[in-house]
């Protein structure tokens, strides 16, 4: 393998795939105010959410999400807008901790005009585009890359097309040194004592089988069964025969690589490997995860299609099946539809996905970018769980 | 044109890419199997003999066991294979 990594190094220590200037709100009223200022920005880009200094259950998970989402080395520099409450600077102390240097905050009650704060941010935000765009990328090791791993929208074929050819990538990325997370704790179920056989050591083991307990023990509370008759009736009709092979369907995007660690929702992984992330299956939540997670670059498989991106994270968007990456060519990156029609082959595919990661971590950008497709939507626990995070 | 997908060197069976009917013999990488049922697309079919309780081996790993003996050429499925953890025998 000839090719090389070229990315932005940060004074941490970590590397960007972007050089995102971020404007971030940290209060919900402050939403479309943010998303003004990125619109008539030279280049900035912001997300919205609805948090609004609610101190509740889920409040260390919120603030955690959003300091993470900050520090992603991904983004250049942040413009914080606040409106003065003590949880929106712990969330700037946490982005800090984790890594955040360039950054700058805007309090509308200290500036007291909102016209003057929108103003006085799009100053903040060019001036830090400038700068951003006078910053070369530089030869990277593998190590640059932290990949994410996610599905949506899963199909007949995901298993024996899109998911075990990511899996092929996957594969290749750990191997070279690169990290790559799995997420979507639901997708797993039945499927993580086989994660667990993978674990480098006996206590990642242990903690994978704990985390997916955790899971089951939550959803048993809220008395929702979710595994029931698994495989369903639907799956059955397919050619699924057992919920192991479901399970193993799913995880396959995270190919045959030992699980070197497990990262609660939101953490980041401190040295190369193959990781386990405790997301949900909401695609937009667990895309908010991996952001505050500091992966850089996700790939993002699915059979019936989303328009789903990031604002801080390149998302490839690979199809299960040829007829819906023709229907909707302007959302798929790649098709690994070729697999089930005996066009290609699992490790052509794979070789695919592998060279447009790469090319991507380079600079190229995915449709969900060229399309401008920035979701972020905060993820919420039920109290039974949060009383163990 | 492939019309059966092995997804790792190590799998017992391989996946159907089509629709095979009884007596069709699938050539291709090596390999000659006679199909005996007949197996819909998506479906399973046995690369390799599996006796009864020898793991089901699929992506490398094992993803159930079968109840009974399993031919080379055999429809792989609720019916010959159960889950280790758990089962799908239900109704």
């Amino acid at each position: 393998m000839s090719e090389k990594l070229f990315a932005y190094l940060r004074d941490n220590g970590s590397w960007g795939l972007r050089n995102n200037v971020l404007v971030l709100p940290l209060h919900s009223a402050l939403a479309s105010t943010a998303r003004t200022i990125a619109d008539t920005s030279d280049g900035a880009v912001a997300i919205s959410h609805d948090w609004s200094g609610e101190i509740d259950s889920d409040l260390r998970r919120i603030l955690f999400t959003l300091s993470g989402y900050a520090s992603n080395p991904n983004n250049y520099a942040v413009v914080f807008l606040i409106i003065g409450n003590a949880e929106e600077k712990s969330i700037i102390d946490g982005a800090q901790a984790l890594g955040l240097k360039n950054f700058t905050v805007l309090s509308l009650p200290e500036i007291g005009s909102l016209e003057k704060l929108q103003s006085d941010a799009l100053v903040v935000a060019n001036k830090y585009v400038a700068e951003a765009k006078s910053q070369k990328r530089i030869e990277a090791p593998w190590s640059a890359i932290v990949l994410g791993l996610e599905c949506g929208g899963s199909d007949a074929l995901s298993g024996i097309t899109a998911n075990p050819a990511l899996g092929v990538a996957s594969d290749r990325l750990v191997e070279l040194g690169a990290t790559s997370v799995l997420g979507e704790t639901t997708e797993i179920l039945g499927a993580e004592h086989l994660l667990a056989a993978r674990a480098i050591d006996p206590e990642v083991g242990k903690r994978i089988v704990a985390m997916v307990s955790r899971y089951e023990a939550s959803i048993n509370y809220e008395g929702i069964d979710i595994r029931g008759a698994q495989p369903s009736r639907g799956n059955i009709e397919g050619g699924l025969s057992t919920l192991e092979e479901k399970s193993l369907g799913a995880a396959k995007k995270a190919g045959n690589a030992p699980l070197t660690g497990v990262l609660e929702f939101g953490e980041k992984p401190l040295t190369p490997g193959l990781y386990f992330m405790d997301t949900p299956g909401h695609d937009i939540e667990q895309l908010a995860g991996f952001g505050a997670g500091h992966i850089n670059v996700v790939v993002f498989t699915s059979g019936r299609g989303t328009p789903t991106g990031s604002a801080i994270m390149p998302t490839i968007k690979v199809s299960t099946n040829t007829p819906m990456y023709s229907a909707i060519p302007d959302l798929i990156d790649l098709d690994a539809g070729t697999i089930a029609d005996g066009l290609e082959t699992l490790a052509q595919v794979g070789d695919r996905i592998f060279a447009e990661i790469i090319e991507v971590a380079n600079g190229k950008l995915t449709k969900a970018e060229r399309g401008g497709h920035h979701e972020f939507a905060l993820s919420r626990m039920y109290k039974t769980v949060i009383s163990e995070y | 044109m492939r019309r059966i997908l092995i997804l790792d060197s190590r799998d017992n069976i391989a996946v159907c890419l089509v629709d095979l009917e009884i007596g069709d013999v699938v050539e291709q990488d090596d390999i000659s199997i006679k199909v005996l049922n007949k197996i819909p697309r998506g479906h399973k079919i046995a690369t390799q003999v599996i006796s009864k309780n020898d793991g089901v081996i699929k992506y490398g790993e094992r993803m159930g066991h079968a109840v009974v003996p399993i031919a080379i050429g055999e429809h792989v499925h609720v019916h010959n294979i159960l889950g280790d953890r758990l089962s799908s025998a239900q109704s």
